[in-house]
């Protein structure tokens, strides 16, 4: 037989790109004007009572000089959604959603945000978050242990250590990488004279990208490349990492500790100048302040105590901007870590008042997480209205955020249960291999804070039939599949379709289903006799979907 | 997070218009007609385009023992392999290279290349990007290059423009994800997730797709912005993929044994035969990688047991089917590595990473074949003449292209950043 020219697979899907279709604008700005219209729900008009917080009178005040106008306030679900995203890394799973959903009791969405502040799996998110931005994602050399730096950080957002102690832990850190994690950092950009060390140092605690000083003066601020040097010199008594052997219980020697040694030193950085002139210097903070050129000065203490000094308001911005760009999907200074006269903040007095206030607070991370989680600003939802929909800076409206890949994991794994249905509890090694997977269908900038789903065709092939998501979605006995199915089965007879529809939307996307997807749900599950196999396919459908992986 | 779809797209296009186009183009069509379309798009297409075939030789080939043999070396540089004559008047490579030998006349070898750096990470990311790495910005590999510039204004083609088989490639860098090698990690395999997994047949998938739908649709309507179509254009591009008959080119399935033996039954001989079928089908840009070339102990063994045989297989039978097909009047081939290895043979019976004096191969797409392109002295040490460097090697491949040589982009970041500069094409190839 002559094979057909089709897989066979396909020739159902004859109609799918006709039948997706463009949708109606029409029917778009009418359910926009719709929703300009609506009233907010009642948690949000209770705010309203209370005098307006300050955050958001002067978000307002940028809207009203341009005369934009705020998306309504979220759905509870949709926050729900989001808060856990941004705070815990994934989503909630079907309790958690029925939990929050159902209930009547006021102020709901600030208890909610207390109560995952205190969840485990918020300091593991952050020290997931962070060891990306410190380390990377696929950094692989012996002498980085990222386990132990992850550890490290999440004790740290555990206990709610003020910032400026963690990031001067992390500049100063010294000894054993397995006796203290925050070596790490400093291991793991030691290569090539310290360029990467002093850029990255700059970059994540102070949002200031010197490196391209590192071979000309920057053209648009005021940087000049013995700035960069300058900085760099406080890091020329760092040795190569020296291992520290130990005996395993065979008695093989086994190299898996490394440890990071610092000199005392008077050597100064040298540089090119572009008409190959040498210039010297000596260790320099960026405001000018030099420490003494003896040799017996702990150079990184010193560049630790200019970065975190109270009155250096940089440090608190950048972080205040990092910390509201992660909530909201962009900083007031964007790219987060780009600040400088060349690229202005959005709104200049808000990110200085939150700064100072953070500085004022004692660096509190989790009470910085708070009063923006709490402003009627984060509470409103992504969908646009004609008039703020191209409104990218002011925060009319919640900017989509897509899942990374640590986020997608863990939301994966929530949602399905996966590694249950896999036979191993053993998530580290499941995410190794997912990453590993994800590798080159993820952005393979080290750190980069915008690594997401970015709309690959191999990303998109991983979603739509990799093995992950083939467990996911079985219905093996003992699976999520498996079990919801046995609880439907204990449910009336006449509501057992919609109690699995509801509980599938529930599961993927944190809200129940619109009557239409109620319909067509039961429709499906009315008109095939497999269900297991259409809740399969149902619950594939949910996490393809831009609204699964899109943090809205 | 929001930044990372700051992508600038030149001639004041949006990367946000530009991906609506996409969009807009891609669900207007139903998907079988699309099919239909698309062949005759392809074989047209495949006509007139321009292509790419880069060899990739990871971890730093020897020149001296490949392409600039010095057997009289004074300083007994020259290591045990012979030169032998070729197909190119007056031109002699390794004698383990006789297939290739018998192309040279189609292909170039320039002697004279000088790329100033001797670490692998920075001499692989200059010699696929022209640029020294910069934390600052990550710049596109010529592969992402040849996929923005051309493969992207013949949008109706349903595989990827930049494919990279055998190792990950160069990646896109401020170009953009969605030029990114799509990367075969086994030729002699099926290429992973194309398929829908077991027991999910025709119907089902179309069931899922239903489904899919409506949750789109659903989210797309209530004004979300830019990503939620995006993801659905991603979608329907993969959609196509996976039904494209042009993924039969990234199954080698259909070829008989004597043609996979012809190019060798290994990942590079496969990888190469690949690489004629995909860009016979419409690819622009593909990669094949062959590792292993870190040769700093027995380094002769190495290369005439395993590497240089297998080199000579698939490279010989690809330019050599190319140039009876007629394809390699538009299809460039490359041959290159990270740098090459020191003339001085180490204690261990090897060479060291050397980036001062070395060569590389090129060919095909209008290039001038059996030419040798500067020269370097007896003992392999010093150029002595007509000295190239990395720059002048990316312009070479971007005019061969046929891409503008003044083509200039703006990172994410506001940055200016040109495909080429401060080189100049090869004019003795052109």
């Amino acid at each position: 037989m002559r094979p057909s020219r089709h897989p066979r697979w396909l020739l159902g899907l004859a109609g799918f790109a006709l039948a997706w279709g463009v949708v109606c604008p029409e029917a778009d700005a009418q359910s926009g004007r719709g929703r300009a219209r609506a009233k907010p729900p009642a948690s949000a008009k209770a705010k309203e009572a209370g005098p307006e917080d300050e955050i958001d009178r002067m978000i307002r005040e940028a809207w009203d000089e341009s005369k934009i106008k705020p998306s309504r306030v979220a759905p509870d679900s949709e926050f729900m959604r989001r808060a856990y995203l941004d705070l815990l890394g994934r989503i909630p799973n079907i309790r958690e959603a029925t939990a929050f959903l159902e209930s009547k009791e006021p102020a709901k969405r600030a208890k909610l945000v207390d109560y995952l502040l205190e969840h485990p799996d918020y300091a593991q998110n952050f020290a997931n978050q962070w060891s990306v931005l410190l380390i990377g994602r696929n950094r692989q050399e012996r002498t980085v242990d990222r386990v132990a730096l992850k550890t490290w950080l999440r004790r740290q957002f555990a206990e709610n250590k003020p910032w400026n102690e963690v990031a001067r832990e992390l500049i100063v850190a010294k000894g054993s990488n397995k006796q203290n994690g925050a070596v790490n950092f400093t291991l793991a950009h030691l290569e090539f004279e310290k360029v990467p060390l002093t850029s990255i140092t700059t970059r994540v605690f102070l949002g200031q990208q010197i490196q391209c000083t590192q071979c000309h003066d920057h053209p648009s601020n005021d940087w000049k490349q013995a700035d960069f040097w300058g900085i760099n010199a406080f890091f020329k008594g760092l040795k190569p990492p020296k291992p520290i052997p130990r005996t395993d219980e065979n008695g093989a020697t086994v190299e898996d500790e490394y440890e990071l040694i610092e000199e005392r030193t008077d050597a100064y950085s040298t540089f090119e100048r572009r008409n190959a002139e040498i210039r010297i210097v000596f260790p320099t903070f960026l405001d000018g302040k030099k420490i003494s050129q003896d040799a017996d000065v702990d150079r990184r203490e010193s560049l630790g105590n200019f970065i975190t000094d109270k009155s250096n308001r940089d440090f608190s911005k950048a972080f205040v901007n990092r910390i509201w760009g992660h909530l909201m999907g962009r900083g007031f200074v964007h790219p987060l870590d780009d600040f400088g006269p060349h690229n202005p903040p959005s709104h200049p007095e808000l990110l200085d008042k939150l700064g100072d206030e953070f500085i004022a607070g004692g660096y509190d991370i989790k009470a910085l997480i708070r009063r923006i989680a709490s402003t009627q600003t984060y509470n409103l939802t992504s969908a646009t209205i004609p008039n703020n929909e191209k409104d990218e800076t002011l925060f009319s409206h919640m900017t989509l955020k897509p899942m990374n890949p640590e986020q997608l994991f863990d939301s994966l794994l929530m949602a399905t249960s996966a590694q249950k249905a896999g036979g191993t509890g053993d998530n580290d090694r499941l995410r190794a291999d997912w990453y590993r997977q994800f590798e080159f269908a993820f952005s393979t900038d080290e750190g980069d804070e915008g690594s997401s789903f970015q709309g690959t065709i191999p990303q998109a092939l991983m979603m739509m039939n990799g093995d992950l998501m083939a467990k996911a979605v079985g219905g093996k006995s003992g699976s999520f599949l498996g079990d919801l199915k046995e609880r439907a089965a204990l449910q009336n007879e006449a509501s057992a379709d919609a109690y699995i529809v509801n509980q599938l939307y529930l599961a993927a996307l944190g809200r129940t289903p619109t009557p239409k997807e109620m319909s067509m749900g039961r429709g499906f599950l009315g008109n095939f006799p497999d269900t297991i196999a259409v809740m399969e396919d149902m619950f594939w459908a949910l996490l393809n979907s831009n609204e699964f992986i899109l943090n809205r | 997070m929001g930044g990372s779809d700051r992508l600038i797209v030149p001639s004041g296009m949006s990367r946000r218009h530009f991906m609506g186009h996409l969009a807009t183009s891609a669900m207007a069509l139903p998907a079988i007609q699309f099919a239909g379309a698309l062949q005759t798009n392809a074989q047209q297409a495949a006509r007139n385009q321009k292509h790419c075939i880069v060899l990739w030789m990871s971890g730093g080939p020897s020149h001296l023992d490949l392409w600039d043999l010095k057997p009289d070396s004074p300083k007994g540089n020259g290591g045990p392999f012979k030169p032998i004559a070729t197909s190119a008047q007056g031109v002699q490579i390794s004698e383990h290279l006789p297939t290739v030998a018998k192309q040279m006349k189609h292909l170039s070898i320039i002697r004279s290349l000088d790329s100033k750096e001797g670490n692998h990470d920075r001499g692989t990311y200059m010699m696929h990007t022209g640029w020294a790495p910069n934390p600052t910005v990550v710049h596109a590999g010529f592969g992402s290059v040849c996929s923005y510039e051309l493969g992207s204004k013949l949008d109706k083609f349903d595989l990827p423009h930049c494919i990279s088989i055998n190792s990950p490639g160069q990646s896109a860098g401020f170009l953009g994800m969605g030029h990114s090698p799509f990367m075969v990690q086994n030729p002699t395999a099926p290429v992973a997730n194309l398929r829908p997994p077991a027991g999910v047949d025709a119907d089902r998938m179309g069931r899922r797709f239903e489904m899919l739908k409506l949750v789109e649709n659903n989210f797309a309507s209530q004004r979300r912005g830019q990503a939620a179509i995006d993801h659905r254009s991603v979608y329907d591009k993969t959609f196509r993929m996976m039904s494209s008959r042009h993924t039969k080119s990234l199954s080698l399935d259909s070829e008989t044994d004597a043609v996979k033996e012809r190019y060798g039954k290994n990942s590079f001989g496969a990888g190469c035969l690949m690489a004629r079928k995909l860009v016979e089908t419409g690819v622009t840009y593909v990669e094949v990688s062959l590792g292993g070339w870190d040769t700093h102990q027995n380094a002769f063994e190495t290369l005439s047991e395993r590497l240089m045989p297998e080199l000579d297989k698939g490279m010989g039978a690809l330019v050599e089917d190319l140039a009876a097909s007629g394809m390699l009047e538009n299809t460039m081939v490359v041959w290159m590595g990270e740098f090459g290895r020191t003339p001085r043979i180490n204690q261990d019976g090897g060479r060291d990473h050397w980036s001062r004096s070395w060569s590389m191969v090129m060919g095909g797409g209008g290039l001038k074949g059996g030419q040798v392109i500067g020269s370097t002295d007896a003992d392999g040490v010093d150029v002595t003449d007509r000295p190239v460097g990395v720059m002048d090697v990316i312009a070479t491949m971007t005019k061969t292209m046929g891409i503008n040589l003044a083509t200039e982009y703006t990172t994410p970041r506001g940055r200016p950043m040109k495909v080429v500069d401060g080189g100049a094409p090869i004019k003795e190839l052109i």
